[in-house]
């Protein structure tokens, strides 16, 4: 039986860790590996906290809204925030050049990275990343 | 998160124990400032105490490693596990930074 939550957090980062932990506690739970409970929490910390600070441009009066749901052989994570979106297609490689300088630009190529599957809908007001469970 | 700061050889040996994350990374930098600001040739961050590093800490290395190379400051990183390992080839900063697999190797290579 998958098991879904849903819940809208404040818009503060000290919140994130919280969240975070909710959800691996419960993949260990089911006897994850730590090779990929660290993917999955990087990535879902990566995804929260680029909803707080780009997207809710850490005011706040917004709120994050998080769905998750665990599967036997995946996981599925949506992360919505409350700002103008924008366009994923437009980000730059952080690999190439002198991007690999820049202080910022890492979170989603991270997402991308370590996740099976990643996009983004409502113009880039929420991102749905899935990854294979394999225990 | 814990830091703090030692000097062996010559070199300023910065020894962090726990995660360098989004609510830590501004804790790092503000350690580091005064290495920067004291222009400490050969600085040595040792990371064999963390186990999580997301890309909030990932921008605070890169700026103290910047900010180390306008005076021509050598940074190095030790003892990166296999997981925190992976996040730095990923983003290629392997190829940016200085990183060596254990403390006697990083030291002998000033």
């Amino acid at each position: 039986m998958p098991v879904k939550n849903s819940q809208k957090i404040e818009n503060n980062s000290r919140l994130l860790k919280e969240v975070s932990k909710d959800l691996i506690v419960s993949l260990k739970d089911k006897g994850i590996n730590e090779g990929l409970l660290f993917d999955i929490q990087i990535s879902f910390e990566e995804a929260l906290r680029n909803a707080m600070v780009h997207g809710n441009k850490s005011r706040d009066d917004k709120k994050v809204k998080i769905d998750t749901e665990i599967r036997d052989d995946e996981v599925i994570i949506s992360v919505e925030d409350e700002g103008d979106g924008f366009d994923p297609s437009r980000l730059p490689d952080p690999t190439q050049g002198d991007n690999i300088l820049r202080e910022g630009g890492r979170g989603v190529y991270l997402i991308k990275h370590l996740m099976d599957n990643v996009k983004f809908e409502l113009g880039g007001r929420r991102i749905v990343m899935s990854k294979k469970l394999k225990k | 998160m814990q830091i703090r700061i030692e000097e062996n050889s010559g070199v300023s040996i910065c020894r962090v124990k726990g995660d360098i994350d989004i609510n830590t990374s501004p804790e790092v930098k503000k350690f580091l400032e005064p290495v920067i600001r004291g222009k400490k040739n050969k600085v040595m961050i040792d990371f064999s105490e963390v186990n999580y590093v997301d890309s909030s800490g990932l921008a605070t290395l890169v700026e103290v490693l910047k900010n180390m190379k306008l005076y021509g400051g050598k940074l190095k990183l030790v003892s990166l596990s296999s997981k925190v390992m992976g996040l730095f080839e990923i983003t290629k900063l392997n190829k940016l930074f200085d990183i060596k697999t254990d403390e006697n190797s990083a030291l002998s290579s000033f």
